[in-house]
């Protein structure tokens, strides 16, 4: 009684949640709104990836393609319902946004079933390059393929979908959460633990690993669905290999496994490169020379939280040595690029430098802090609740 | 109970278990007992159907389970505690104990059976929340008999439960054998501790170089030459 009571609440207020944002959309700009409902679209992103990767522990970097396969299906639709006259260039009906999106849940997943097979049989580095080469592989095709627009794109009539993008978010992560809490979910985690372990437990080994890719997968179609409509036009470039790694990054960021973790991190690295868009080109000697003191300065706090741990001093003369050594090294390295014609007095466009972060940044997070921000660990409102009560 | 009829099974090109027969009655402790590298856990395996026999027949409560799926052969009534534990070690207690019960849908029966377990097992009832890669060895071995007894086994396979383990601990796992054995789960346990194996079992086989080279009584190979020599120290 009280555990639905619960679950009818937080449904609501998801729901109250996201006509809030919509609201807060339609207020704003056209980028800014724009923006609020990418965001929400990456949140699904990260949350779905982490089903598959963080929670079943599989290794899918191609989580893109499934995205595109959601909107395409949808742009295909549109194109479909304008070429009979059922809708007009003006926009589409939400009721058939909903459709859309319902169909491209069903596309999207079988693609994630028919990917997760061979998840079966391979590991890991293996299961990285198939998922990687299938989105590869379906960009070529679509570019290919003039019914799908080619290399220029499909139009699709648009449509306000900010509080659906919302919705599905909170779905999203609704759906994670609660099946973490049932032993179905158990089983999800215990496949990340030990595959043969969970075979022999009875854990239907197999099953798990498709379920994870076809969920995963068909939450990213939905919003790959939202996307078309929130665009209104949508072509190859948007489901290039870079988004498969902001997601990626997003799930390994936020701690793989964790929801909250994830749910933060997309959200962080969402909005940075907004702010980072309108920065100027930055000159590519210092973009290097940051970069080596950044190394230099990460390897020194490597070693120190590793004398750490033997029970010695962080902050020792070689520590501060180091500290020393990645200021000079950067300058250094910064100067001496200007002296390479390859290198001197070129810049790099934000946009690139983004990806520059990035690789950082992940780096960074696997020296430092390889299980990510939030490790496995889960932050709601019960345990703010909890440690406020202690 | 269980009936395996002249299994091979092989590694690629490596036979690890060559023509093994052996049974299993209802009620009884039968110990494997054989040196590093002699098959025993790959025989485990296979009956769990983690492992396919390249021949031969499996037979459990008068069904063919050969080419069953693990999950499968956990529901007819067969679950292991794995060589090593094998436990989720950043799982939960509560949770290592649930994913045990993992082919059930009963849940009042699962809630019975987990009380059950921790009466068996009151030190993993204090650590019931602790994540299970923090518990001793010993701990983490009872762990392991415990989720798979949450499957509500006809027959347990125990692969090595005292590896590792200081004397009194493995003393206190056997007992917890005997426990198990009288409240009629047939056990079948591989052991290079041979002389507490043999000790409990009412059966016994020797296996070496995968294949089956003595069987009789607990006491009987307790007290042959062969085994004495061979794996009692003389
Ligand atoms: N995955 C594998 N691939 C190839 N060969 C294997 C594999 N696992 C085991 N073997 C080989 O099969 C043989 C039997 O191994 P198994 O693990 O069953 O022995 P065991 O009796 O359990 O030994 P121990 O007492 O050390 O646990 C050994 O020769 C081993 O090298
Ligand atoms: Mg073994």
């Amino acid at each position: 009684m009280k555990f639905w009571a619960i679950r009818v609440g937080s449904i609501l207020l998801a729901v109250l949640v996201s006509y809030g944002i919509g609201m807060v959309a339609q207020g704003s700009s056209g980028t800014v709104s724009r923006l609020i409902a990418l965001a929400g679209l990456y949140v699904t992103l990260a949350v779905s990836l982490n089903l598959i990767n963080g929670i079943t522990g599989q290794f899918s970097i191609g989580h893109a393609a499934f995205y595109q396969v959601g909107s395409y299906t949808a742009a295909f639709l549109a194109s479909q319902l304008l070429a009979r006259g059922t809708i007009n260039n003006l926009g589409t009906p939400i009721p058939w946004v909903l459709a859309a999106v319902g169909i491209a849940i069903v596309t999207s997943g079988i693609a994630g079933f028919l990917i997760g097979l061979p998840s079966l049989r391979l590991r890991g580095d293996y299961l990285a390059i198939v998922t990687l080469g299938f989105g590869e592989i379906l960009r070529i095709i679509i570019q290919n393929t003039p019914q799908l627009g080619g290399s220029y794109g499909i139009n699709s009539p648009k449509a306000f979908v900010v509080p659906y993008v919302w919705m599905l978010a909170f779905l999203c992560i609704g759906a994670c959460r609660n099946l973490l809490q049932t032993a179905h979910g158990l089983s999800f985690l215990s496949v990340r633990e030990d595959e043969v372990a969970s075979g022999a437990m009875g854990v239907n080994v197999t099953r798990v690993k498709v379920a994870a890719f076809v969920l995963g997968s068909a939450f990213a179609g939905a919003a790959g669905a939202l996307l078309t409509f929130n665009e209104g036009f949508i072509n190859v470039n948007s489901f290039t290999m870079d988004v498969s790694f902001i997601i990626l990054t997003m799930v390994v960021l936020g701690g793989t496994g964790s929801i909250t973790g994830s749910i933060i991190a997309a959200l962080a690295l969402f909005t940075l490169p907004e702010f980072l868009r309108d920065a100027p080109p930055m000159p590519l000697n210092a973009v290097l020379g940051t970069l080596a003191g950044v190394a230099l300065l990460v390897g020194t706090i490597r070693l120190a939280l590793d004398q750490k741990k033997l029970g010695r001093d962080f902050l020792t003369p070689k520590t501060y040595m180091g500290f020393g050594i990645a200021a000079v090294g950067g300058v250094i390295v910064s100067i001496l690029a200007n002296f390479l014609p390859a290198l001197a007095n070129r810049t790099i466009p934000s946009a690139e430098l983004r990806m520059v972060i990035f690789s950082a940044v992940l780096v960074i997070m696997m020296l430092l802090r390889p299980q990510g921000i939030f490790g496995h660990r889960e932050f709601g409102l019960g345990s703010i609740f909890k440690r406020a009560q202690a | 109970m269980l009936q395996v009829k002249d299994i091979n099974v092989y590694y690629g090109a490596i036979q690890a278990i060559n023509n093994v027969s052996l049974e299993v009655e209802k009620g009884e402790i039968v110990a494997i007992i054989g040196s590093n590298g002699a098959g025993k856990s790959t025989l485990m395996r296979t009956l769990s159907g983690l492992l396919r026999t390249r021949s031969g027949a499996i037979r459990f409560l008068d069904e063919d389970i050969t080419d069953l799926e693990p999950d499968a052969i956990v529901r007819r009534g067969i679950s292991q505690s794995p060589e090593g534990r094998k436990i989720f070690t950043n799982m939960s207690v509560h949770e290592n104990l649930l994913i045990g019960a993992t082919t059930r849908t009963d849940a009042q029966g699962i809630k019975e059976d987990m009380e059950h377990v921790l009466e068996r097992f009151p030190r993993l009832r204090e650590r019931l929340k602790q994540n299970a890669g923090t518990l001793s060895g010993g701990e983490q071995q009872m762990l392991a008999i415990g989720r798979a007894l949450m499957s509500q086994p006809k027959l347990l396979l125990l692969d090595e439960p005292s590896m590792g383990l200081a004397p009194n601990l493995v003393a206190e796992i056997f007992d917890i054998i005997t426990d198990v054995k009288a409240e009629g789960v047939t056990v079948l346990v591989v052991e290079q501790n041979a002389h507490k194996a043999l000790g409990i079992a009412d059966r016994a086989y020797v296996l070496e170089t995968g294949s089956l080279v003595l069987q009789g009584t607990g006491q009987e190979l307790l007290h042959s030459d062969k085994v004495r020599e061979a794996y009692l120290g003389g």
